[in-house]
């Protein structure tokens, strides 16, 4: 068992969302942060005056103390995304004293890059990814695997190596949008079917349309603290039972060693060592899906099944009447609706869905008596990581 | 090398993040050379260029031309990319990541030219060549032997 002394030892106790939506209409990225944070302040029952620690992504975290008032944060830095750097930040931070009670936050909003309609407003000409300030541009060539074109590429090479068809990268687009149907929200809440997606407009072959995660306004944020102090606060604390992020030396998108080889599995081994539960424990499963295919890699490389089977596995725990997975029967998978669905998150609607699923408040979408849930954020590169929360 | 001069370079190439890292594969590109950084010490290659050999952590690389031949290991089909001029995404437009003959595991990612869908897979083999782009030279792939 490997060291893990902060076991069980932090808690979510907030959590506030604005939901997720193809266009906010005329709002800013820091109007639909702030929206969340006051969401998850509320729902904590803190006193705007106990917290003491902001993480997030962007804005600038001493830009949150500020547009909420906050009086004094002893502790306030930024992540990169995918959001489990920020609420691991913020875990490290409750354990270690450096705050007793922490804001943690991520706002997406879209760019005119990627978006039609957000190219369209006037005042997100100059921003970037997240909504932040372009700095210089750098020429940009096709004949390039970085950042998100890399998924594309392995999975040409997944496909070629096992033989793997479109339909299993299928179903984990279809199982979103099924997901997202019954939670409000989503962005995407239209059912699709199989010959949808197989018919779907390819963007980078062999990828279509539909496994990509959709561009999104909106945010999610949470309260962090102690987990004795949680206890006082609220009868449902969620605890963050182990952690990890993982990255090897060959992290360069077109050098890494290959499918059997990246930061999931330096996750995967890790958070396997610091937890007391695994796969047989888990009652609702978030892999990430900000692309379909590192959905069946996370699959896979947890351990549900063996290499180049995850396309299988989704096929034999596929619930034909619920157009959904559902492993052994009993395991939804991103019941939110995921990235590809409720919307690009970077991962904070995976943390969010897992924390109302453990707290019984999931409505229509509730899992019956969900105690454990295994979240693996992010993809193979530079951003592989891990979360398992319990309900205490 | 010195054919070039450092004030040439970072004229003819302005558009890149050029640093005395990656200043000779770019200069090569120049000279229509694909130069990937090889250590003096241990004598593995790496790219894309670093201040150290990541093995032996020695100082001593050397940007060193490879002989351009490979395998494509990844394939990708553009349908849409950034506008970039001589390339039209309404034929499909491959991207390769290509294992060089050099060492297991060293890749080079650019196009194939003269291809379309179903010409080539993964496992192909190919080898270098140059096109212009913005006026200057440009390293890309072919099938090997066209």
């Amino acid at each position: 068992m490997a060291r893990n002394p902060i076991k069980d030892q932090v808690a979510i106790v907030g959590v506030g969302s604005t939901g997720f939506s193809r266009d906010a209409g005329g709002r800013s990225r820091d109007s639909l942060v702030v929206e969340a944070c006051v969401n998850a302040i509320k729902d904590a029952g803190v006193d705007k005056a106990d917290i003491d620690g902001v993480c997030g992504t962007a804005p600038a975290a001493h830009q949150v103390v500020s547009m909420l008032g906050l009086p004094e944060a002893t502790y306030y830095l930024n992540q990169p995304v995918p959001f489990g750097f920020s609420i691991m930040d913020a875990m490290n931070a409750v354990h270690s004293g450096s705050c007793d009670v922490a804001l943690v936050y991520h706002g997406v909003y879209r760019s005119p890059a990627i978006s039609r309609s957000a190219a369209a407003d006037p005042f997100r000409r100059k921003l970037g990814f997240g909504g932040q300030p372009l700095g210089a541009s750098q020429r940009v060539d096709p004949e390039s695997v970085e950042g998100s074109v890399g998924y594309t590429a392995w999975a040409s090479r997944y496909m070629s190596e096992y033989g793997v068809k479109r339909e299993h990268l299928g179903y984990v687009a279809v199982n979103g949008r099924t997901n997202a149907g019954r939670n409000p929200l989503a962005a995407m809440r239209d059912p699709m079917t199989m010959e949808e997606y197989l018919g779907a407009r390819m963007i980078r072959d062999p990828l279509c349309l539909y496994d990509m995660d959709v561009p999104v306004d909106g945010a999610d944020a949470f309260i962090l603290t102690t987990a004795e102090r949680a206890r006082d606060m609220t009868d449902h604390p969620v605890l963050i039972h182990a952690s990890s992020t993982g990255v090897i030396a060959k992290n360069k998108e077109d050098q890494a060693p290959g499918l059997h080889h990246h930061g999931q599995h330096v996750v995967v081994k890790n958070l396997r060592a610091k937890s007391d539960l695994w796969l047989p424990d888990v009652d609702v499963y978030f892999p990430y899906d900000g692309f379909s295919f590192i959905t069946l890699a996370w699959i896979e490389n947890s351990g549900w099944c063996g290499p180049g089977e995850g396309g299988a596995f989704l096929e034999s725990n596929w619930d034909k009447d619920a157009g959904r997975i559902m492993i052994d029967g009993r395991i939804p998978v991103n019941p939110h609706g995921g990235a590809l669905s409720e919307g690009g998150t970077q991962g904070s609607g995976h943390v969010r869905e897992a924390v109302t699923q453990l707290r019984g408040d999931a409505g229509e979408r509730q899992v019956p008596g969900a105690r454990t849930a295994l979240l693996t954020p992010g993809g193979f590169f530079f951003n592989a990581q891990g979360l398992i929360l319990r309900r205490d | 090398m010195s054919s070039i001069s450092d004030q040439e370079l970072l004229e003819r190439l302005p558009d890149f993040l050029i640093v005395h890292d990656n200043k000779e594969f770019y200069r090569g590109w120049l000279l229509r050379q694909l130069l990937l950084n090889r250590c003096q010490d241990c004598g593995v290659w790496h790219h894309p260029p670093g201040p150290i050999c990541p093995e032996c952590w020695s100082s001593d690389l050397r940007a060193t031309p490879v002989s351009g031949r490979g395998t494509i290991h990844t394939l990708i089909w553009l349908r849409q990319g950034p506008p970039t001029p001589g390339v039209d995404y309404s034929t499909p437009y491959p991207v390769a990541t290509v294992e060089l003959a050099e060492q297991p595991g060293l890749r080079f990612t650019s196009t194939v030219t003269g291809v379309a869908p179903g010409d080539i897979a993964i496992g192909a083999s190919v080898e270098l060549a140059w096109i212009e782009r913005h006026g200057e030279p440009f390293p890309v792939f072919r099938p090997a032997g066209s």
